[in-house]
């Protein structure tokens, strides 16, 4: 029998099933919001993250399609719990987020929603999810952008304020958001989505403690954080003891050329995974920088890798889990520094405690994959229709190699996940553009004893005679994803632009509206992952494998993996 | 005589259905892989059916799944547009097992050295951006002769819009490479999205040497037993085929065993008059539900096989009836994990070593042993006697569990029967109430091995009203074949704004699929004046992607009616409707040649109307009671008995619970009913 301080005796069994009903909750709602989105970003590419806490904010089960949003809805809750208190919550309400500083919020284009859930009278939990909105206005369409400077320029903030009132909604509100954000039907469409994912949420949860008690389902909550901590601890204990560290440099922030640094000391003992980021640059002028909340997520994302990846995540998961960061970093911007492409700074945070660590847990984490997200808005005019038509996508590149596998080609970075990219077939039908080629990236990088795999090339040719523009985030341009043990570090992510008219092509990892004529081709690549070990003690017939795939030339062949002519003349 | 055959794991099940006296058979053999020809030869000289009397015959095979999950297919090559070579091994980028950072992607099928690309474009419109370069063509042919590949799919851009670059291309294949099989994808799907639609023309290149070979194979010998009838088989969109079809389209027969039980369980909700079902069909190693509504299965074409919650899968752009599958079923082991939580499966003890009860060498606890414990199996007749199981086997293996959680054996079987019952709620709320539906307007019927056992539980925790057992609930898979029509799909991707202007245009595309279909089943040698044909448009909201399949009864001259149903089918599937335009972007047409079903004979009360017996069945919740122990032919007809109680009958056991009704009706179900 499971009991705690509330005194609710459960047998084994019915706990279980409790514990699971709970976890169906988070799932039901992230599958209830994928169905009711408009928006091909929500239900797409799965830019967003459902779930339910406890009535103190702390995670309990969530559903997500992406890594990216591990654990931030909690802090929108907790942030809600801070500023409402319990006794200024009803019933029916709901309230919106986005604030990156304090409200759990990463960008503006993040929102998040929360429900107080009550049974009887009291408060039991919250349900909440945190959705990518294509729009919530600011100077660019899409709302992010590489060259903004302050967060004013970034869109619409919502400061933790109520979108319903005790059922009733907040009219004055919802007519500001339709008012400020170049696609109101849509946005507002995915408002009512999260809404009802939340309601969903809030209506299963009260459905189970009609069932079972709430009393019951309480005892549940805490064996459920109370299990997630053990296994979590368990997975610990088999990680080296010890202090690890790295650097490394964020290629620019979007506004100057100079890198930035960053650093981590991670100190793993018996009970606690410590990761200090003391000694990492000052926030940034561009808006490469990300908040708290997002080196949170960073952290717990490369924590799970190591300690359970296939567990259900919830608060008790990350008890052993301890950051520090001084404030004002490039990892821990404060207001008003603008933070509208967070995300790679945020992955970059995980890769760097992934890039301390791999070399000592290698049955866990592979080497150094292309990390960006590589996202790009492509705008034009739709030839056929006539109607401006603005493609907002991430792109998929080229993972490292382990200590005993050649990495994969052609997979979305660690802050995505369960994101589709969008079919050539669609995108070509949809946007009006034509795409020249979409295939492994062949260019040399990521040589080793197990060799990265390959990133991308998808090439966007432009149809309309009034052309159109591209914004661009690719990281890791200039620094390039890290091999291990005397691998290769892998190839650079980039866009490059060829002109129809003849002059010089244009290549970079930012973009911000670079202009396209009718005939422009807008080449977009992702890097090839890191390589594991020496390139020359790589298995020869592996090498004749990848010459015959045509991944590897003759001339890698013969002066990275060092193979003979002798040897080569097995292929025949 | 209708005879129906389906292939599984460990037995060949044949059932068979005279016409004139609506009389039912069974038989059954050993299946015999890989030669699975001689086990359907087997259980037909054991059913003692005239192989001449047979005038319709349908076969299940899981031919296809099986040369697809053991890669045991030819070695194949893909052609397809220049700069698309990659496309089949990116798949859709996605990384479903999201903090797992040594992921792996499943290989593709094809290798990329054997991926080859021509010069040739079609934009979206379907218009030629680029002439096929025979050229280019022809130095392709050139290396696929040096391969020595056994098949090729061809799979260009857009050729759901306009297939000509796509068939040429083909056709130069199958002239210059005889004995090579060459699958066009657009002969298989006209559905967009390159990825899903080449992984669709790959897989059957594939699986068609290997399929067509044994459908050759099984014709001769059926013929040779003196079977003179067309032979078809089970597809996966719940209807048949010709053999001669489907050695060309084996795609089609990657679900064709499991549907069996989905067209059964729908004919007989039509005859019994109970058009909204679940069904629950357990097996040894999982449980299946799919949802029929109205009397209508679902079909999906967004099937990918070996896709998981940590795997991304290979897609198959067919028409696949849409059942949800999970890794619960009577073999599936009871353990605990490293927190010291019970769980259930998936792992599965399978056929072989089998249950710990079943004596053969299992040691580990699995739900059949639970069931044994709980009193909830009778240990002297299992399969009918067939299977001598051993109760101390069963609590032997039990005892670890029971000790891990602190609980007496009896206790821990109890817990593993209520884990593996919450397993298989989430797979039947995934097919209802995930999609929109309240369980609680629909019957549950449930089949297999294991269903009459978990099903009452199952029903009340879902607060269903009504359980139906159909007859021979372990033989239903193919009991349902016997119900199925030939049936083709006709799909084509075209984005039409839903407004009456377009109407004409839609109108035409219809009739186009139509006379499609016509000259289809023409050509497999029915009577055109046979077939019958619904029209269904995959509908949505312009600027969404999500779909919903709209019936188009008739004639197209306005949207009006499909905009409305439209509106009601997305609000009940996505909970809101807008006020904004609505688009098709699929035309579907379902061509079938409706077959007379002869009527099922009403069954006679024959048995003695007494139970057999009575023994201490463990009932969770409700307690240890003595319950009252039925052989299914001894029930009074359209009499109630009341709970507790169970029924055997020689391949399975149906729990009754305290406080439900079992009534044996006219067609030999058995309908429990639930309390409240």
């Amino acid at each position: 029998m499971t009991t705690t301080q509330s005194g609710a005796a459960l047998d084994p069994f019915t706990l279980e099933i409790i514990k699971e009903s709970l976890n169906a909750i988070g799932d039901e709602m992230f599958v209830s919001l994928q169905r009711t989105s408009q928006s091909p970003i929500i239900y797409e590419v799965l830019d967003y993250c459902c779930g339910i806490t406890d009535e103190r904010g702390q995670l309990v089960a969530q559903g997500n399609g992406v890594g990216g949003f591990l654990g931030t809805m909690a802090f929108a809750v907790q942030s809600t719990i801070e500023k409402f208190g319990p006794a200024g919550l009803a019933d029916g309400d709901i309230i919106v987020t986005n604030d990156p500083y304090s409200g759990g919020g990463t960008h503006l284009s993040d929102v998040s929603l929360v429900m107080p859930i009550f049974v009887e009278g009291d408060l039991v939990g919250f349900s909440a999810n945190k959705a990518h909105w294509t729009e919530v206005g600011g100077k660019d369409p899409g709302s992010w952008t590489t060259d903004s400077v302050d967060i004013w320029q970034e869109g619409l903030q919502f400061p933790c304020v109520k979108l319903f009132n005790k059922g009733e909604p907040n009219q004055a509100l919802l007519d500001m958001i339709e008012a400020n954000v170049r696609t109101p039907d849509m946005t507002l469409g995915d408002v009512w989505a999260q809404v009802a994912s939340c309601r969903l949420g809030g209506l299963r949860f009260r459905e189970l403690c009609e069932r079972h008690g709430t009393a019951r389902v309480r005892t549940a909550i805490a064996a459920l954080l109370d299990y997630g901590d053990a296994m979590t601890r368990i997975e610990l204990a088999k990680l080296p003891k010890g202090v690890y560290e790295a650097e490394d440099w964020i290629d620019d922030d979007g506004v100057g050329k100079d890198p930035i640094y960053c650093r981590v000391k991670v100190t793993v003992t018996d009970d606690e995974f410590l990761c200090d980021f003391t000694g990492t640059a000052p926030q940034t002028r561009g808006p490469v920088n990300c908040t708290a909340t997002g080196l949170d997520s960073a952290v717990r994302m490369v924590f799970k890798a190591l300690t359970d990846p296939h567990l259900p995540a919830n608060e008790g998961c990350f008890r052993a889990l301890k950051i520090v960061c001084p404030e004002g970093t490039v990892f821990t911007a404060k207001r008003p520094a603008p933070v509208s492409t967070y995300w790679d700074s945020m992955i970059f945070a995980a890769d760097l405690v992934w890039k301390a660590m791999a070399p000592h847990v290698p049955h866990r984490l592979a080497a150094g994959h292309f990390m960006s997200v590589c996202a790009d808005v492509t705008f034009t005019i739709h030839p056929d229709t006539g109607k401006p038509a603005i493609l907002v996508e991430p792109n998929a590149g080229g993972w490292g190699a382990g200590c005993d596998q050649d990495g994969e080609g052609g997979l979305v970075c660690l802050g995505d996940g369960e994101t589709y990219i969008l079919p050539i077939e669609v995108t070509e039908a949809v946007y009006g553009i034509q795409v020249d080629r979409y295939a492994f990236n062949t260019a040399p990088g990521g040589e080793g004893q197990f060799r990265g795999g390959p990133g991308l090339i998808r090439d966007y040719r432009i149809l309309s005679d009034d052309g159109g523009f591209i914004t661009s985030t690719f990281g890791r341009h200039k620094f390039l994803p890290f091999g291990i043990d005397k691998g290769n570090p892998g190839s650079m992510n980039a866009v490059e632009i060829i002109h129809a008219d003849g002059s010089p092509n244009y290549l970079a990892g930012k973009t911000a509206r670079y202009g396209l004529k009718k005939g422009d081709v807008a080449r977009l690549i992702t890097g090839t992952g890191g390589g594991w070990g020496d390139p020359r003690s790589r298995d020869r017939a592996a090498v004749l494998e990848d010459i015959r795939d045509g991944l590897v030339s003759l001339e890698t062949a013969r002066e990275v993996y060092g193979l003979t002519d002798r040897e080569l003349a097995g292929l025949g | 005589m209708r005879l129906a055959t389906d292939i599984g794991g460990t037995f060949t099940d044949l059932v068979y259905l005279d016409d004139e006296t609506g009389r039912i058979g069974l038989a059954k053999a050993s299946s015999t892989p890989p030669a699975f020809a001689r086990g359907i030869m087997d259980a037909l000289r054991k059913s003692g059916v005239a192989p001449e009397s047979v005038d319709h015959f349908v076969h299940g095979t899981t031919v296809v799944i099986n040369a697809l999950t053991e890669r045991k297919g030819a070695p194949t090559a893909l052609v397809t547009t220049l700069g698309c070579r990659d496309v089949l091994a990116i798949g859709r980028g996605n990384r479903p097992d999201i903090y797992n950072l040594k992921f792996r992607k499943q290989e593709p099928f094809v290798p990329r050295r054997r991926r080859y690309e021509v010069t040739e474009r079609m934009n979206y419109k379907g218009e030629v951006v680029t002439p096929l370069d025979l050229e280019s063509l022809e130095a392709v042919i050139a290396q696929l002769r040096a391969d020595g590949v056994g098949a090729v799919a061809v799979s260009v851009l857009h050729s759901y819009a306009n297939p000509a670059h796509e068939r040429q291309a083909a056709a130069r294949l199958r002239e210059a490479l005889p004995g090579v099989n060459v699958t066009a994808s657009s002969d298989l799907t006209r559905e967009w999205r390159e990825y899903e639609r080449t992984s669709t023309a790959v897989l059957n290149a594939y699986v068609q040497p290997v399929a067509s070979a044994y459908l050759n194979e099984l014709a001769a010998d059926l013929r040779a037993e003196g079977v003179t009838c067309r032979l078809n088989a089970m597809k996966s969109n719940g209807g048949t085929q010709t053999f001669e079809v489907l050695a060309e389209q084996p795609i089609h027969l990657v679900e064709s065993g499991p549907v069996g039980g989905v067209i059964g369980a729908a004919a007989i909700g039509a005859a019994i008059g109970v058009p909204d079902l679940i069904t629950l069909d357990i097996g040894g190693t999982t449980a299946k539900c799919t949802l029929i509504d109205g009397g209508a299965i679902k079909i999906t074409t967004e099937y990918r096989i070996e896709r998981d919650d940590r795997n991304a899968g290979y897609s198959i752009k067919a028409p696949v009836v849409d059942i949800v599958e999970i890794g619960a079923g009577g073999g599936s082991i009871a353990w605990i994990d490293q927190g010291g939580a019970l769980k259930v499966g998936p792992k599965s003890a399978g056929a072989v070593p089998g249950p710990a009860c079943y004596n053969r060498g299992g040691t580990q606890p699995t739900v059949t042993d639970a069931n044994l414990i709980a009193g909830r199996i009778n240990p002297g007749y299992f399969l009918g006697g067939e299977i001598d199981v051993s109760i101390d086997a069963a609590r032997a293996a039990m005892e670890p569990v029971a000790d891990a959680m602190g609980v007496s054996v009896e206790d821990a079987a109890l817990g593993v029967i209520r884990i593996a019952n919450a397993n298989m709620i989430n797979a039947l709320k995934l097919v209802s109430v995930r999609r929109g539906y309240d369980p609680r307007d629909f019957a549950l019927i449930a089949f297999g091995g294991g269903g009459p056992m978990h099903a009452a539980a199952l029903a009340a925790e879902l607060r269903v009203g009504k359980v139906i057992i159909p007859p021979a609930p372990g033989h239903f898979s193919a009991w349902g074949m016997l119900m199925t029509d030939p049936m083709q799909d006709f799909i084509q991707t075209a984005q039409t704004a839903a407004d009456d202007a377009n109407a004409a245009k839609a109108e035409a595309i219809f009739a186009s699929l139509e006379r499609e279909a016509v000259a289809f089943f023409e050509a497999a040698g029915a009577d055109p004046a046979e077939v019958s044909i619904e029209r269904f448009g995959d509908m949505r909201y312009a600027g969404q992607e999500h779909t919903v399949r709209v019936a188009f009864p008739g004639l197209l001259q306005t949207f009006a009616d499909p905009v409305a149903s439209f509106h009601g089918l997305h609000e009940r599937a996505y909970t809101f409707r807008l006020d904004t335009p609505t688009e098709i972007l699929n035309y579907h047409v379902v061509a079938r040649i409706p077959t007379v079903k002869p009527a099922i004979a009403p069954v006679e009360a024959a048995g003695s109307g007494r139970p057999k017996g009575s023994r201490m069945v463990d009932f969770d919740g409700e307690g240890r009671l003595e319950a009252a122990i039925w052989e299914r032919a001894d029930l009074p007809l359209g009499t109630p008995v009341a709970g507790p109680a169970v029924i055997e009958e020689p391949a399975s056991t149906t729990v009754i619970h305290p406080g439900q009704r079992v009534t044996l009706d006219r067609m030999g179900n058995l309908i429990i009913e639930l309390a409240g």
